[in-house]
């Protein structure tokens, strides 16, 4: 297998899926880097390039939706994937509008994920 | 729409059946307040009523009054028919729980109007309760799927690492499949409950208990 070193973050409020996220490292050989909270993830965002996003949209202070607004705004070329425990059809197509690139909804199969980072460039 | 006529003179009750029946009720007969009252208990008995004021044993505003005692959570329309006609008659009949009232004898076509006013309440009652229905359902739905989710996606994920782990011919693995198979249930079931986009239910338990039909209730 191609081993591209990928750099992911994946932000969720849930610390077992957080570590769940990091053991992902192991399994497919990129760099996985996890926050708590759309802050957080703000302040990694602004010194480090992540090709992949994987964002829960369920956060306490700033949601996912707006924080996928604001990656946006400083790297218009980044991956956002929503992975949301609840998602509504309007939720949905916030989520389009917002520059998301898709969305799963929980629980979703790691190798779906794995897929969907695969297809980034 | 079905509706009661509760008369204990067989002449008007014939003359009522057959004319309501004509305009499109569905009409059950009760021959005084009690029989009425009776009937009443059935389920699906008729939310609309046509109450003669004079009968024997339960007259008319003893029924109305009974009927708003110990009905009270339920939408009854009651048109109290009545051959008196002095206001202090008509204020005790209102405040009785009668929701209208007509003269006898009666004219057609204010009788037809006054009940298609009667069928209408009855109506927006009935689709304002089905729609605090679904709300609660929807809320219900949206805390469940969201509390759910979030441990069915933890139980998942590490399920599928832990395959990830062991051998091909490992016993284990197929332990492992079943309790994948298992989230997949959960998590089919909880995107059924995003969907929901109706009030539907069905018999539980030998139909004592009435619950939601998930399937019927979601959108494909």
């Amino acid at each position: 297998m191609n081993v591209v070193n990928k750099k992911i973050l994946a932000v969720d409020d849930e610390p077992a899926i957080r570590t769940m996220m990091k053991l992902l490292q192991r399994q497919a050989g990129w760099q996985v880097d996890t926050a708590a909270s759309a802050e957080e993830a703000l302040e990694m965002v602004s010194h480090e390039n992540y090709d992949v996003y994987f964002l829960d949209l369920n956060l306490p202070g700033i949601d996912g939706i707006e924080l996928c607004r604001r990656i946006k705004a400083i790297k218009p070329d980044a991956v956002a994937y929503a992975v949301t425990g609840y998602a509504s059809n309007l939720h949905k197509q916030e989520c389009l509008n917002a520059g998301f690139t898709d969305y799963f909804t929980k629980p979703v199969k790691l190798s779906e994920l794995v897929k969907a980072a695969r297809q980034v460039d | 729409m079905q509706i009661m006529i509760v008369d204990d003179d067989p002449t008007s009750r014939t003359i009522l059946q057959a004319v309501l029946e004509k305009w499109g009720f569905e009409t059950m007969l009760a021959s005084d307040g009690e029989e009425a009252w009776n009937l009443m208990q059935q389920e699906n008995s008729p939310r609309l009523l046509l109450v003669d004021w004079m009968m024997p044993g339960i007259d008319g505003p003893t029924l109305c009054r009974k009927i708003r005692e110990e009905m009270s959570r339920e939408s009854f329309y009651i048109l109290m028919l009545t051959a008196r006609d002095s206001r202090k008659d008509l204020i005790m009949g209102l405040e009785s729980g009668a929701d209208d009232y007509i003269g006898k004898p009666w004219d057609n076509e204010e009788l037809k109007a006054r009940l298609n006013v009667g069928r209408r309440i009855l109506q927006l009652q009935n689709e304002s309760s089905r729609r605090q229905r679904l709300q609660g359902v929807l809320e219900m739905a949206g805390a469940v799927c969201h509390e759910l989710n979030q441990p069915l996606q933890v139980v998942s994920g590490y399920t599928e690492m832990l395959m990830t782990e062991v051998k091909e011919d490992d016993p284990i693995r197929e332990s492992l499949e079943k309790i994948l198979e298992g989230v997949e249930k959960m998590g089919n079931l909880t995107s059924k409950l995003m969907q929901i986009t109706d009030y539907q239910t069905r018999g539980y338990l030998d139909g004592k208990l009435s619950i939601i039909d998930i399937n019927k209730s979601a959108k494909e």
